[in-house]
């Protein structure tokens, strides 16, 4: 009786003090970050239209990091909002226009396998000639260089999930007429959401890779420089200062934490509404940002008001039928608009292949040997690499996935560690081999498996905590050994995830031979003979025909290898090691 | 007193004082067993039967030694056993094969487990394949074949390795019916063979009819936590015919008992509001539409059925119609004498009413319930929100033996259907309509 009369006391006592225990300090904090997020951008602004210096000051105080840091991830994000637009476009594009698609995709392949670096240099010209006298041309070099380090892979992953619509799906939109903008709002759009959040987070975290690169461009005989955390760390490398390296390495990590927390976590979240199958996940993923947020009042009050204006839209549209004329003109239009944009494509890539046969015209037979056994030699490494990154990560995804408390453990520290850039660990990984006495020659296999093993062991876990429990109490129960049970479940059932693993980090070991195969240390560089040094040289020199050769030479073979050995492989996973029937 | 229990039958395997509970993420764990004392004999075949929650499956899985009870101790041939048990194999409810491998890696794959020679493993696996009518499907792979087919590989797997004990748990349940009846006599007749393992069979099942039709003893278990309810010997001589009118009887008596501890006929006289301020009623895991369709049906018929034909009209599983009418039971749609469900006035005029009617009625007969009641306080204490995780730690208490998570369920899906309240599952929350 007793506790009852105090319920309803400390319930009446609760309801009066409501109003101003209600959350208050979530707006007030939700406000505070938006002026910060002011602040920040008034300064980005400053350093934009900053007179052009061939060598700014990097202070490499631990206060000036904030700045840098920010700058460093507003570039990141203005990259990805050009790469979400794109993407956009790109793919719907591909996968509406029947006759595009035969150019775009193989297009989208080569551009994939074109290495980051290669774009910077003759970008970096072009901005510079265009924007002599201020930043701005070197900032958008900047961004435009981790946007081609992003982007493919959305693209792909959205061409994909719209080919992939349900045909019940368009068949409903055909029934209820919807036109192109409602069944691309309505139908495919949602279709594609899950699929792109989880690539967009993949996708940001490739941006960074050439974080270092980005931020202090040398070209030729010029050093350009840009404020921000690459230039603070390839500043505190040269300099040789260690702490100013670690001071770096922390605000990466706490940049990535932050970005993961706050914008990709309540991204993935929210785009599980989205989710096609009606199969119950065991865990539902869940974050602690999305939800304080929704508690903000400031933004409820927003979220009413945009129902209500939406509301107040609709009442307008009554007469809906002047909407559907213009967008049926639209869809008139839009073949001819397509073909157009065809032919521009098509004869932008004819003059582009013009252009880099004349370039390749003056290269001796000579310079291709070399190229050649550049590429053999560079082909080994990325397969080393990838060997010891399968060898240790299998056994150890294994028994994390397989294990519900270690795999609560590492997942998150996997995730950090496979989004940090590796390339800022490298002076110390080259120090810790120099005294090893280890060359660069196979050094920079190890460089290559720093960025790398992380996403073989990444969809190892994944994989093996999907494999389903009545398929591992068979293994119970009919006792089977250690190397049975390896042999006939775990490896099968895992298979699909590790060639998925074996993908990105072959995509990825490629990248980073270009910064492996040739380190610039304290005013000095490291180089090994290797494709990926002669990438990074030609950038130097401003060689333009080994730059293109090289590239050529690059691209093909990852296109090729792409072509002979993943490809089969992976239709291998889905026909026969699939799990879904 | 000396009862000669164990000279006239062998004992195999013995479950005494079972307890079983499970961790769960968050509050108290779920405790699903109690109490389980339970024998398996040689050349007998057992059933486990009762509702969805019981612990059928546990008690299979902890005979097997795949899962460690909490308490209690489990026995093989009189001896204390300690991890797998070695006179068993399983056959899986969704069939569990491997789907890289052939019919006949999938059988073969066993045997080398059991570390035998090349030439042993073909003879044993070549002889399952034939006992269960697979052959000239050996190279095929598990996603060619259909249900049924599949599970004749599980069996062919299972009984591969010679076991004394057959395991099936719900073994037919994802098998279309008529390829079920063949497979049930297929393994009757494997089993017959005295000369042969397996010895005896142990079964999970939630159908009646093919409980009664391959048991020689049917355990009977009440659910929340699981406990054994009753033990019915089934002594019709074999084969057995499904329409004798030995077999309806038994039947009957199945669905009664079955239906006594599902509908208990005694008015449970509701405990003193003032004594138990804390307790609410539990809910039966049914949805809306389940009960709706319930009426619907009873309307057709007239406004009385008998449990058992409602099944077997609609198709839908005994245990699954028996709580659809607990729930339309507690809302006071219908009245339950014995085994008859019958529409009361207030369920007549419910069905009859349109739609927004209907609504008023179920909105009246919800906020009859002292759960649904405590749910509308509570929203309100919470100033019209209330959280998911509140209330579940609020179920937990109020209901320390249901299963909160699928009380919520069923508790969100009345109280959508009654506008009393609305859920929004992003958000995780409860608002007032």
């Amino acid at each position: 009786m007793m506790h009852r009369i105090l319920d309803t006391m400390w319930g009446q006592a609760n309801a009066l003090f409501a109003p101003f225990r209600r959350r208050r300090w979530v707006d007030l904090l939700l406000v505070a970050a938006a002026f910060g997020m002011l602040y920040g951008l008034i300064l980005l602004g400053h350093e934009w239209t900053a007179l052009q210096r061939p060598q700014i000051q990097v202070d490499l105080s631990p206060l000036a990091l904030p700045k840098y840091t920010f700058f460093s991830m507003m570039r990141g994000l203005a990259a990805y909002a050009l790469s979400f637009v794109f993407t956009l476009m790109y793919a719907y594009w591909a996968a509406k226009d029947a006759r595009a698609e035969r150019l775009l995709i193989p297009l989208l392949d080569i551009l994939q396998s074109i290495p980051v670096l290669t774009f910077l240099m003759p970008l970096l010209l072009v901005m510079v000639a265009l924007f002599p006298r201020s930043n701005v041309g070197l900032e958008i070099t900047a961004i435009l260089t981790i946007f081609t380090g992003q982007v493919w892979n959305m693209t792909f992953s959205l061409y994909h999930s719209l080919k992939s619509v349900p045909s019940e799906f368009h068949e409903a939109g055909t029934v209820y007429r919807f036109n192109w903008w409602q069944r691309f709002k309505w139908i495919e759009l949602p279709f594609a959401t899950t699929g792109l959040a989880w690539n967009s987070m993949m996708s940001m975290a490739g941006g960074w890779f050439f974080l270092m690169i980005n931020e202090s461009l040398t070209v030729g005989d010029k050093d350009f420089r840009l404020p921000g955390l690459g230039s603070y760390m390839s500043v505190a490398v040269e300099q040789g200062n260690g702490r100013a390296q670690i001071y770096a390495i922390l605000a990466m990590i706490l940049m990535i934490v932050f970005l993961d927390q706050v914008l990709w976590r309540p991204i993935v979240v929210w785009a599980q509404r989205f989710k096609v199958e009606d199969t119950v996940q065991n865990e539902a993923p869940s974050s602690w940002f999305l939800d304080f947020v929704r508690g903000s009042r400031l933004i409820r009050r927003w979220d009413l008001w945009l129902a209500r204006q939406r509301r107040a839209r609709a009442h307008r549209l009554r007469h809906r039928a002047r909407e559907r004329t213009g967008a049926r003109r639209a869809e008139r239009v839009a073949p001819w608009m397509a073909l157009g944009a065809l032919a521009v494509v098509t004869v932008l890539l004819l003059v582009g292949t013009v252009g880099v046969y004349h370039l390749l015209a003056h290269l001796p037979g000579k310079a291709w040997i070399r190229l050649l056994k550049a590429d053999a030699l560079s082909l080994s490494r990325v397969m080393i690499s990838m060997g010891i990154g399968v060898a240790w990560a299998l056994p150890a995804g294994l028994a994390i996935g397989l294990s519900d408390r270690l795999s609560r453990i590492f997942q998150p520290v996997v995730q950090v560690a496979a989004s940090f850039p590796a390339p800022m660990l490298f002076p110390t990984v080259i120090a810790l081999l120099a005294t090893l006495k280890v060359g660069l020659g196979w050094g920079s296999i190890v460089l290559m498996l720093l960025g790398t093993q992380w996403y073989i062991l990444f969809n190892v876990i994944a994989g093996a905590s999907a494999i389903p429990s009545d398929l591992r109490e068979v293994a119970t129960s009919f006792n089977f050994g250690r190397w049975q049970r390896f042999k006939e479940l775990y490896f099968p059932a895992i298979f699909p995830y590790l060639i998925t693993g074996c993908l990105t980090a072959a995509g990825g070991a490629w990248n980073a031979s270009i910064v492996s195969e040739y380190v610039s240390l304290k005013g000095y560089t490291l180089q090994t003979f290797g494709l990926g040094a002669i990438v990074s040289q030609a950038t130097a020199d401003k060689d333009f025909a080994l730059l293109a050769a090289s590239t050529l030479v690059l691209a093909g073979t990852v296109v090729l290898f792409n072509r002979m050995v993943w490809k089969p492989l992976y239709r291998l996973a889905s026909t026969r090691y699939s799990l879904s029937k | 007193m000396i009862h000669a229990v164990n000279a006239s039958h062998d004992v195999i395997c013995e479950l005494k004082g079972i307890q079983k509970s499970f961790e769960r993420g968050t509050g108290k764990p779920l405790r699903v067993l109690e109490d389980i004392n339970l024998d398996i004999r040689a050349n007998e075949v057992a059933c486990l039967i009762g509702p969805s929650g019981c612990g059928k499956s546990t008690i299979l899985r902890i005979f097997a030694g795949l899962i460690e009870p909490t308490k209690g101790r489990t026995y093989y041939h009189g001896e204390e056993m300690k991890g797998l048990n070695p006179g068993v194999a399983i056959v899986f409810q969704n069939f569990a094969l491997y789907p890289w491998m052939t019919v006949e890696s999938n059988v073969k794959t066993v045997l080398q487990a059991k570390g035998l020679d090349e030439e042993t493993i073909k003879a044993k696996a070549n002889r399952a394949i034939r006992l269960v009518g697979l052959e000239g499907f050996e190279e095929a792979y598990p996603r060619e074949l259909s249900g049924g087919m599949k599970q004749r590989v599980g069996m062919a797997r299972a009984l591969s390795v010679d076991p004394e004990i057959l395991f099936m748990d719900e073994p037919f349940s994802h098998v279309d019916a008529l390829t079920a009846e063949g497979l049930r006599a297929e393994i009757l007749d494997i089993w017959d063979d005295a000369e042969r393992n397996p010895s005896s069979i142990l079964m999970v099942s939630h159908d009646i009819k093919e409980v009664a039709y391959m048991a020689d003893r049917i355990v009977v278990l009440s659910a929340n936590p699981g406990r054994v309810r009753t033990i019915v010997e089934n002594p019709l001589p074999r084969p057995r015919d499904m329409r004798s009118p030995e077999f309806l009887r038994l039947v009957d008596q199945l669905h009664d008992i079955i239906t006594s501890a599902e509908l208990p006929d005694v008015e449970v006289s509701a405990p003193e509001p003032s004594l138990l301020p804390d307790l609410v009623e539990p809910l039966p895991a049914t949805s809306s539409s389940d009960i709706l369709g319930l009426l619907e049906y009873l309307e057709t018929q007239g406004g009385t059925s008998d449990l058992f034909q409602v099944a077997a009209a609609t198709h839908v599983p005994f245990e699954k119609v028996l709580v659809s009418v607990k729930g339309a039971e507690m809302l006071d749609f219908v009245d339950t004498p014995k085994r008859q469900v019958i529409l009361n006035a207030l369920g007549q005029r419910f069905v009859r009413a349109n739609m927004d009617d209907r609504k008023d009625i179920w909105k009246a007969q919800l906020l009859e319930l002292r759960l649904f009641r405590m749910v509308m306080e509570l929203i309100e204490l919470h100033h019209g929100e209330l959280k998911e995780d509140e209330l579940l730690s609020e179920l937990q208490q109020r209901l320390p033996m249901e299963n909160s998570e699928q009380t919520f369920d069923t508790l969100v899906t009345w109280g959508r259907f009654g506008e009393i309240f609305a859920y929004r599952e992003e958000r995780g929350i409860l608002t007032p309509e």
